[in-house]
This record gives C-alpha cells, sequence and structure tokens, in this order.
C-alpha cells in the first residue's frame, strides 16, 4: 500500500520531522516499508501558460504551431498534442526545464524553432493519462511554477501489506496518521466530517439484509451532483496511492478507502432504489463492471436492488449498476461484512480486489457511517450543490464485543523484561486512543472498537502495544536466571551426524537432498515401480504426487543425474519416508538412511562388499552393536533377486543391502555397476551409545594355525563363520579370513582361515595345540565343511 | 706374533675398510675370541712373571687402539653412508595431486550441526520432528484456526489421508509441549515445505530451525539476548540485532528479527540489498493460546519461541546464490562443500 505524507499531514503535523527517520521508525515500530520515492523531484520550470493562437503546421496534420503565453512572455511552441486548442490552459515546461528526467531546450520540430512544450499529466509524473495535453482551468495562474499551484511534490512510501496482515485500521492514510503521531509524540487531528443527523428526519433507504455475513449496512441517497470531475490535487493523491482518476464519485469512494480504509460504493441512484444483502440459493452468472462474466457459486453474498444483482458484496460491483460520468444522483454503500466469507468469494472467483482485500482483515463496522459522514464532507467541498435526499439509513446487525483488559504494571515488566514508568504506558496506550483506567499498580485498557474486531484480545497484546511505541531498540538484552541443568539430548539427531560424517570422512560419500516425493518421471525411465502409501492432492505435477516409502529411488534418480560428470559416485540421505497408514489412517513415517554406490570401474560384488564395509561401520561406531546379514527375498520389483539381503540387528530386521534388477541397471549408461543399502534409523535411536569393554590381552605366546577350507558355490561364509565361532574350547582363540580363492574348474571356493590361539594362564603345549587343531576338522566336518585336500 | 706388527696391519686393514659390515669383520679378525689380539694375550702364560705386567698393559693398550680407531672408523663411515644415501634420496613430488574423490556433508548438515552445538551449550535439547504432520499440529495448535488468513499465506501441500506436509517447524511445538512440559528449552531443525514456484530464491522444500524456551519469568529482553548470542555464534562474530513488528499467530508480541549484516557489517552489501540489515528470523512471544493448548500454565510460565530460515542461513554462509541447487543433487556442487 502507497502512502502519501502529503495525506499524512492533513491529520498530523510534521513540522521539522525529518522524512527519512520517520519512515524508520515507522519501520520499527508499526509496519515494514519496502521503499520510498520523493515525487516530483524530477519536475522543475513547468509553468502554467494559455494557448494565444493555434496554426496548422505546413507539413504536418499532427502538429501545430502555438503562441502559448507564459506570463512573461509569449512562446512559439510546436505542439502535437490533439487537443491544442485557443484558449487553453496547459502546464508549459520553459527552456531549461527538467520534466521527469528530460531537459527542455529550443529545439527544431518539422522545421520550426520550439521553445518549450506543453505537457501532459502523465509527462508530469502525475497521472497515467498522456491522451493529450493535461487541461487546466481557470484558477490557475499563468506563468507561476505548476508546482505552487498542484501538489506535485510528496514523499510516498509503500507499507508492505503483508505485515499490515491484522492490522485492519493500517489499511487507510488515517490509521497510517494515527501510528505515525504516536511515534512522533503529536497530535492527531480529527477528521472533518458532515453532521449527517441533521439529514435524519429525511426519508430511509430500504435496505434489507438476510446474509448472516453482512454485519452492517448503511446507506444514503444525494441527488444534484453537478460536478463531473474530482479535483486535480485529489487525483494526483490516487495516482501518488496506485490508482487512476475515473470521475468525481468513483474517485470519492477510492479516496475515502484509501483515507479510512471503508470500501464504498457508489451505485447510480437511477438505477437503484432498494437494496437486500443476501447469500444467493443457486448458481448464478453475473457480469461485473470489468466487463467480465463469472459465475457465482450458490452462497455467494451479493448485493441486489430488487430485481437484479448489482455487485458482489465486498469484492466488485456490477457492470450495469455502474457510475457513469455525468450521472446526477448516487446511492451511497458503506458496509461491513465477514471477512472470512468475502475472501472466501474472492478466492474462488480469482478476483481480489482493493475492497475485498480491506474486507478480509476484519474491518471496524463502526466506520460504516463515519465514512459516509466524511464523503459527504468532501462532496459538499467539491459540490456545493449537492442535495441528500434520505437519511443514512443504518442496518447494524452484528456487533463486535467491547473488549476490556486487565493488566498489571508487574506483568508487563515480567513480560519486557525492563521496567516502563506506568506514565509512559499510559500515555502511549492514550496516543493509539485506548482508554485506560489505572487502579495503583492494576489497569484496565478499554481496547478502540477499530483493533477490536480480532487484533487485540489479551495481555500480551497490549504488552506489544507498548513495547512497539516506547521502542524495541531500548530493551536491553539479558541472559536468564533460572537455573542451568544438564540436558538429556536425544539419540536422534547426534546420531544422525555421526553417520554422515562416518559415510562422508571415511567412505568418500557425498550427502544430498531429495524431495519426499518420488519423481516418477525418473522412476518410469529406470524401470522402478516403487510403492507409495499416501499421495499429495495438490503436488507441483502429477508425476510429484507419491511420498516415498523407500530412500533407494530418490538416490538413484541423483546417481542417474550425475552419471555423465562422474565415473565413480557414492551418495546417502537420511531421509523421511511414510511406510504405511496406521488404523487411524495417519502415516507411519520413519526416517530411513539411504545408500546408493555407482561406478564404471568397480564391479558389482566390489561396491557390495564397499556397502557392507560402510554399514557394519556404522552400527560398530555409532551404537557399538554388530549385525548380521542374510540372504531374504527382495521387496520391490526393482531390487535384485538373488543379491538382497537383510540387516540383522540383534535378530531384527532393521535395513537391507542389495543391488538393483538388471532391469533398472541397463537403464543407465553401458557399464555402471551399482549397490545400495537402507537402514531404518528409528531402530538405531532405540540402542544408547555403549562403551566398548576392554577385552584381556594374555600374556604368553599366540599359536598361528592355518586351515583352508572348501565351500561349494552357492554356499555363504557365515556358515564356516557360525562353526569357526562356536568351538567347544577353553582356550582364548580369534579367527580371520585371509584368503579366498575361486576355484572355477570345480564350482568351489576355498577360504584360509587363520586361528590365533592362547591361553590367558599358561604357555600352550604341543598336545593342546594338537587337540585345537583336530577339534577345528572335525567340526568343520561335523557341518560338511571339507578341509583343502 | 708382534703386537707392533699386529697393529701395523690392523692400520692397513681399517683405511681398506669402506663399509660397517667390513669393520665387523676387522674387529672380529683382532679382537674376537681367535683374533690376533687375543691369541697374544693367550701368550701371557709363557711370559715370565716379572714381565706380565708390562706385557699385559701393552696388550690391552693395543686393544684400546684398536677398539678406539674402530669407533671412529665406525662414525666415519655411517656419516658417509648417510651423505650417500641423501646424495641418492629418491625425490618425492608433493605436487602431484591426491585422489580427488573425497566425500562431502550438505551445506544444510554443516550449519545446523553448528546451530545445534550453540545451543546445547546454552542448555537447551534438540528435538528431531516429522515431515508429516496433522493440521491440528500444523495449524489448530499455534493458533491458527480454520478460516485464518494465515492458512491463506502459505500453500500447503496436503495428502489424500487428510494430513500434510508440514508448512513450518511451529507444527513441532504442541508436540514438544505436551512431551516436555515446562520449563523447557530446546530446539527443533526440520524440513518444510509450500507449494511455490521454484526460483532462485524460492524452494518448495526448505529448512527452517525452530527454538522454545518457556520459564517462568522470560521475557522479550531474554528472547533479544538469545537471538544475539546464537547468531553472533553462528557467524563467527559480534552481531547486533534489531526487532521490528511481525504478526505470526503463534506468538504475541510477535517480530521480526533482523540482524546487523555480519558481511558488510552494517555499512551496506549486496547481501543485505544495501540496507545494512538482514531479515533472518521472526520470533516473538509464545501466545498463551499456544501455550496452553500445550498444556501449560500460563499463570506460572510464559516464554518465547523463534524460526530460523536454516535454508537461508546455509546461503548466506556458503555463498550459493541458488536455492535450488540445495536439493538438485548436483555432485558438482554439493561436493565442494568440504566436511567441517
Amino acid at each position: 500500500m502507497y502512502i502519501s505524507l502529503n495525506w499524512i499531514k492533513d491529520f498530523v503535523d510534521l513540522d521539522g520531522i525529518d522524512p527519512n527517520k520517520l519512515i524508520n521508525q515507522f519501520t520499527l515500530s508499526c509496519a515494514e516499508v519496502e521503499g520510498m520515492e520523493e515525487k516530483g523531484k524530477n519536475l522543475s520550470g513547468v509553468v502554467v501558460g494559455k494557448i494565444l493562437s493555434v496554426e496548422n503546421h505546413p507539413n504536418s496534420h499532427k502538429l501545430h504551431l502555438l503562441k502559448v503565453d507564459v506570463g512573461n512572455k509569449v512562446l512559439d511552441i510546436v505542439c502535437g498534442a490533439p487537443n491544442v486548442r485557443v484558449g487553453l490552459v496547459v502546464p508549459v515546461a520553459v527552456e531549461g526545464a527538467n520534466v521527469c528526467g528530460t531537459i527542455i531546450s529550443k529545439a527544431k520540430v518539422g522545421g520550426y524553432d520550439s521553445y518549450g512544450m506543453c505537457c501532459s499529466a502523465s509527462e508530469l509524473g502525475i497521472s497515467a493519462d498522456n491522451s493529450g495535453l493535461m487541461e487546466l482551468d481557470d484558477t490557475f495562474i499563468i506563468g507561476k511554477d505548476i508546482k505552487e499551484q498542484l501538489e506535485i511534490e510528496d514523499i510516498v512510501f509503500e507499507v508492505d501489506n503483508k505485515s499490515l496482515t491484522n492490522r485492519p485500521d493500517m489499511w487507510g492514510h488515517y490509521g497510517i496518521a494515527r501510528e505515525i503521531a504516536a511515534i512522533t509524540g503529536r497530535k492527531l487531528k480529527r477528521l472533518p466530517v458532515c453532521d449527517i443527523s441533521q439529514y435524519d428526519n429525511l426519508p430511509s433507504c430500504d435496505i434489507k439484509v438476510t446474509s448472516k455475513s453482512c454485519y452492517r449496512y448503511c446507506g444514503m441517497k444525494v441527488e444534484n451532483i453537478t460536478k463531473v470531475h474530482s479535483p486535480y490535487n485529489m487525483q494526483i493523491r490516487l495516482f501518488y496511492a496506485g490508482m487512476r482518476g475515473i470521475n468525481l464519485l468513483a474517485d470519492l469512494t477510492n479516496y475515502l478507502m484509501l483515507e479510512l480504509g471503508q470500501p464504498m460504493h457508489a451505485f447510480d441512484g437511477a438505477k437503484v432504489d432498494k437494496i437486500v444483502v443476501r447469500d444467493i440459493d443457486k448458481d448464478t452468472m453475473f457480469t461485473t463492471l470489468d466487463d467480465t462474466e463469472r459465475l457465482l457459486p450458490k452462497g455467494t453474498m451479493v448485493i441486489d436492488n430488487g430485481d437484479e444483482i448489482s455487485a458482489i458484496a465486498g469484492v466488485m460491483g456490477g457492470l450495469d449498476s455502474e457510475i457513469e460520468t455525468g450521472t446526477n444522483s448516487l446511492f451511497l454503500e458503506s458496509a461491513n461484512f465477514d471477512g472470512t466469507k468475502v475472501r472466501k468469494t474472492a478466492t474462488s472467483l480469482g478476483l481480489r480486489t482493493e475492497a475485498s482485500a480491506r474486507y478480509e482483515k476484519m474491518l471496524d463496522p463502526n466506520m460504516c457511517d463515519l465514512a459516509i459522514a466524511r464523503f459527504v464532507y468532501l462532496l459538499k467541498q467539491i459540490d456545493s450543490n449537492i442535495k441528500v435526499v434520505s437519511k443514512c439509513t443504518d442496518v447494524y446487525v452484528k456487533k463486535y464485543p467491547h473488549i476490556d483488559i486487565e493488566i498489571t504494571k508487574q506483568f508487563i515488566d515480567k513480560y519486557v523484561g525492563i521496567d516502563i514508568p506506568t506514565k509512559q504506558i499510559v500515555d502511549i496506550l492514550k496516543s493509539l486512543e485506548f482508554g485506560v483506567n489505572v487502579n495503583g499498580d492494576k489497569m484496565t485498557v478499554s481496547v478502540p472498537s477499530f483493533r477490536a474486531t480480532k487484533d487485540i484480545s489479551c495481555r500480551p497484546d497490549i504488552v506489544e502495544e507498548i513495547t512497539r511505541v516506547y521502542g524495541y531498540d531500548k530493551i536491553t538484552p539479558k541472559s536468564t536466571l533460572e537455573p542451568v541443568e544438564p540436558v538429556k539430548q536425544n539419540n536422534d539427531i547426534i546420531y544422525d551426524y555421526d553417520v554422515k560424517y562416518a559415510l562422508a570422512t571415511r567412505y568418500n560419500m557425498s550427502e544430498v537432498h531429495t524431495y519426499i516425493w518420488y519423481d516418477n518421471a525418473t522412476n518410469n525411465l529406470l524401470n522402478i515401480d516403487a510403492k507409495s502409501y499416501v499421495h499429495i492432492i495438490n503436488g507441483i505435477s502429477k508425476d510429484n504426487n507419491d511420498i516415498r516409502s523407500s530412500m533407494v529411488p530418490s538416490l538413484l534418480k541423483v546417481l542417474y543425474d550425475n552419471q555423465k560428470t562422474y565415473r565413480d559416485v557414492g551418495v546417502f540421505e537420511i531421509g523421511h519416508v511414510a511406510v504405511g497408514l496406521d488404523q487411524n489412517k495417519n502415516v507411519v513415517e520413519e526416517k530411513h538412511l539411504g545408500i546408493v554406490l555407482g561406478s564404471k570401474d568397480n564391479d558389482t560384488q566390489s561396491l557390495l562388499l564397499k556397502v557392507k564395509d560402510a554399514v557394519l561401520y556404522l552400527f560398530d561406531y555409532v551404537i557399538t552393536q554388530k549385525i548380521s546379514l542374510k540372504v531374504a527375498d527382495r521387496q520391490n520389483e526393482y531390487e535384485h533377486p538373488v543379491n538382497y539381503y537383510d540387516i540383522l540387528l540383534n535378530n531384527e530386521v532393521v535395513g537391507h543391502i542389495g543391488t538393483v534388477h538388471p532391469n533398472v541397471v541397463k537403464a543407465f549408461d553401458k557399464g555402471w555397476s551399482i549397490s545400495f543399502a537402507e537402514i531404518n534409523m528409528n531402530k538405531i535411536y532405540e540402542y544408547d551409545r555403549q562403551f566398548a569393554k576392554f577385552e584381556k590381552v594374555s600374556k604368553f605366546p599366540t599359536t598361528t594355525l592355518d586351515f583352508n577350507l572348501v565351500l561349494e558355490n552357492g554356499r555363504h561364509f557365515s556358515e564356516i563363520e557360525s562353526v569357526a565361532n562356536g568351538l567347544d574350547t577353553d582356550l582364548k582363540y580369534h579367527f580371520s579370513l585371509v584368503d579366498v580363492y575361486d576355484n572355477v574348474e570345480n564350482n568351489t571356493k576355498s577360504y584360509t582361515i587363520r586361528f590365533l590361539v592362547t591361553s590367558h594362564t599358561h604357555t600352550l603345549s604341543s598336545t593342546e595345540i594338537e587337540k585345537f587343531h583336530t577339534l577345528v576338522i572335525n567340526s568343520f566336518a561335523k557341518n560338511n565343511i571339507s578341509l583343502k585336500a | 706374533m708382534d703386537i707392533e706388527k699386529i697393529l701395523q696391519q690392523f692400520d692397513v686393514d681399517i683405511n681398506k675398510a669402506t663399509n660397517c659390515d667390513e669393520l665387523i669383520e676387522i674387529r672380529q679378525n683382532y679382537l674376537g675370541k681367535s683374533g690376533h689380539l687375543s691369541q697374544v694375550m693367550r701368550m701371557m702364560k709363557d711370559i715370565a712373571p716379572s714381565e706380565r705386567k708390562s706385557f699385559g698393559e701393552k696388550v690391552n693398550n693395543a686393544k684400546d687402539r684398536v677398539e678406539s680407531l674402530l669407533r671412529t672408523k665406525k662414525e666415519e663411515l655411517e656419516k658417509l653412508a648417510i651423505e650417500n644415501e641423501l646424495k641418492n634420496a629418491k625425490i618425492v613430488d608433493l605436487t602431484v595431486p591426491c585422489s580427488e574423490n573425497v566425500g562431502s556433508l550438505h551445506p544444510i548438515t554443516i550449519v545446523q550441526e553448528r546451530i545445534v552445538e550453540i545451543f546445547k551449550s546454552m542448555g537447551f535439547s534438540v528435538e528431531d520432528g516429522d515431515e508429516i504432520e496433522t493440521e491440528y499440529n500444523n495449524f489448530e495448535s499455534v493458533n491458527v484456526p480454520k478460516n485464518h488468513p494465515a492458512r491463506d499465506m502459505q500453500d500447503t501441500f496436503y495428502l489424500d489421508n487428510g494430513e500434510l506436509l508440514k508448512t513450518q517447524t511451529s507444527a513441532g511445538q504442541n508436540k514438544i509441549m505436551r512431551k516436555y512440559g515446562a520449563p523447557l528449552r530446546v530446539i527443533f531443525p526440520g524440513r518444510c515445505f509450500r507449494n511455490e514456484e521454484l526460483d532462485a530464491s524460492h524452494e518448495n522444500t526448505f529448512f527452517q530451525v525452530e527454538g522454545m524456551m518457556i520459564d517462568e519469568n522470560i521475557s522479550i529482553s531474554n528472547l533479544i539476548y538469545f537471538m544475539k548470542t546464537m547468531l553472533s555464534n553462528v557467524f563467527g562474530k559480534n552481531v547486533e540485532v534489531r526487532l521490528r513488528p511481525g504478526f505470526f499467530p503463534f506468538v504475541e508480541p510477535g517480530f521480526e528479527l533482523d540482524c546487523s549484516c555480519p558481511y558488510c557489517g552494517g555499512h551496506g552489501c549486496n547481501v543485505c540489498k544495501h540496507s545494512g540489515w538482514i531479515e533472518l528470523c521472526p520470533c516473538g512471544m509464545i501466545h498463551p493460546k499456544v501455550l496452553e493448548m500445550g498444556g501449560i500454565d500460563t499463570d506460572k510460565y510464559q516464554g518465547f519461541a523463534f524460526g530460523l530460515g536454516l535454508s537461508r542461513l546455509t546461503m548466506m554462509t556458503f555463498d550459493i546464490d541458488d536455492i535450488r541447487k540445495l536439493n538438485s543433487g548436483e555432485l558438482k556442487t554439493l561436493k565442494q562443500v568440504k566436511v567441517k
């Protein structure tokens, strides 16, 4: 919203106040200012002139040769405007003038010397009208600078509408002026209005309200309107505020809206003699004054003139009842509607107007009659011939309750953290037109109606009013005096970071962030048919509506997108997935770690082993737990039917390691191998971190024994491992795998296992070693694992 | 054999020696069990008792001389050997690059960890949250009832089961207050979603860090203190903060918190759009209705809450000019971020 400082000055004396400081203070105490412009700064040397003669240009039928009286001399000016005529009073930029950045000098136009320029309103920057010369009336003094005769110089600043969301009172200049008066300590002048009670004897208007969403409706009829145009200065203010001049009555309603924040509607008095505010009972077509036919859904609140719909209440009038230039009778509407209703209508019609934007903030119904009184005041000033022919007819259906708030000095001090003197508290509240009744430390604060529609309802609201005007910058920062106690931190955030740190530093993987929804276009490309249990209704596209249940497809997309740039990719993410719905249909959400490795240089087996290494390390490093891997059935078609393992943590499945189906691989460039892991982090968070216990180290010598064991292809090393782990002996031993050999010719693999054997109590005798040797051989034989011949 | 001759021969031998191994052999030849000097010593028994003493001295002197020369020669040869080694040392070229395949943390993770550490050090706990939330948690419980214009201000992704993708980390407030009660000091980072058109400064998926501090005497003055302390630590230098009025349904009073631009010291630069201030952190005193819905006794407790734009802060920290890079999965960009 654009605010004109000239307009504000109608209500607050700003003499001696630096506008820049004022606007900065306004930002800090009231609402955000987005920008500021000094209007008329680039305009100088433009005087008022009168066209004395007009001659056609011999070589052009557009150009005319003028003689223009500019007071101290008569200038020859070549002019191309269509509305030139003898006697016309116009703005004239004389030699040396600055017209919004263009310096005017003597020039040859069409072969003739021109000693100045007659200007349009648009060229002066005070209107969008560039159809011809600005036509001034006889009240202007010839030869005098136009800036001395029109309010062209102004400072206009733009207030961020979003920061006024909760401030219906600040949607007009008068409300802004009230704020400025409060923060500058100046007095707010009363709004000059017409005493409309003088018309109470006149007949009423026929106004009926049946819609529950209309809180108040004031109407008044005026006749014998003789003036057509609004005053120049009013048009300039409207233009600076972002609107355009139309005609006197339309301009006045707009002016009132920009001044008080109260939208008004001027109906053609000839076309409206009855008003019904109702909700329509069926879908109805209606043409709004922007000449657009719209379908109003059933339930839309409208203004009906008894025969037909005249306006969409609070949003826009109809084309048929529009005030036309030259209309001499007027039905004036000043109403209050439910903000939610207006907002919904405006949203559903896609028609957000200046009026609806204000109504949706919940305007003060007490402004309705005030706006009419102000309107009549201004109209009379402009057109003294008007005749009011009805009383201000007031249908006040719903009043907001009056709000009193009890508050104490102690509460305010405790809430703010500093001591603000009572007198200052009272002064501030009064400057904002709150009523204050002080009784010792207690205060009863009475909320003005224009703040009571939704903005102010509780004690902290009052604290805000006091502190923002007092100055937030005067509140000194202070630490608390509350006791500090050790905080038990949750595992999740800590473990997440540990996992990420380990994967990035130890395994050279890169952490990525991917969307919570699948990208089905990529999934299709990669032959991934991913499961999704919940879907976005209003997603960014139909391909991005499925909420993921696994991290792997998201990470495969990352791999796919990077395959041209790298030969080796390792990516991971801890992300949220929806793995199903509970009995209440609420999403079962889990956090999963996804890892995807891809390589053009390493084969699938080495990628799988690398993933396994990383996963084992994570469990050991983060929660000091050992896991085991077990061949399992895949859960998705895009996973590999053979190379798919469950990750078991204390016999519970907490994730999977595997590779993808060849159908997925083939969608990548030739030569890529891929492996992945996915771990349910929620299972890990359940484990508190343990300290690894030290194992006693034997001080006696250790004996090394190697065995070569053979397994047919298809059998797993885990068979050897479980035998080796379970030897029935009192001796202390460790074993490790030192070598694997692939016997291609007979479809077997041989494994070299090394045992390190010792005792805590003595040096082993050769008999004991021999006995251990036999035990190992027998144990493997019993489990059908043979020694290499 | 004559001791003099032995010593003469020794001088010849030791002068010929070129390495330490030869010295060991020479020592063996002269001082070993059957070495020349040992053999001479064994002749002692054939010497007249009166001459034994001077003979013994002679032999021992000879031994000492041999020992001493051997030691000197050894030092000399070792020194020579090191010199030779250095002369022929293999030059290792460290200007050859190492493997460039190093991992990376996401920039958000790095900045989040920093913030988490700062708040932990001030006695805050850190809470995780869901990304899919109920309407109640996301809106009602933070004082945004149905039909409230604030629901229009943000374009929410609604799900077909009636839930939604959380639009703000404030969605966690109610659950956390119910879980821990008062007093409470907590921050909760999280990912939020809004249905916005993507451009260089808008993402539909972004991060915030929410914080709450609730106790008997928490004031606006405390809020300013903690925000100033946090931001000064985040930026690694002292910054000023200022409050402006801001409207957020879950706080009253609500503030926009600006931080003096840490990049130009408040003089004006591109980051702060030449204003000297950066709008960083909506905050305020928690609205009594929000506390009540969270089961907090508002006669006894009050507190502040804030929401920090983590994605924005991350972009500033790493000088990232396009927010879309954060979710792009584009490794050329992401791999530039080294771990701490």
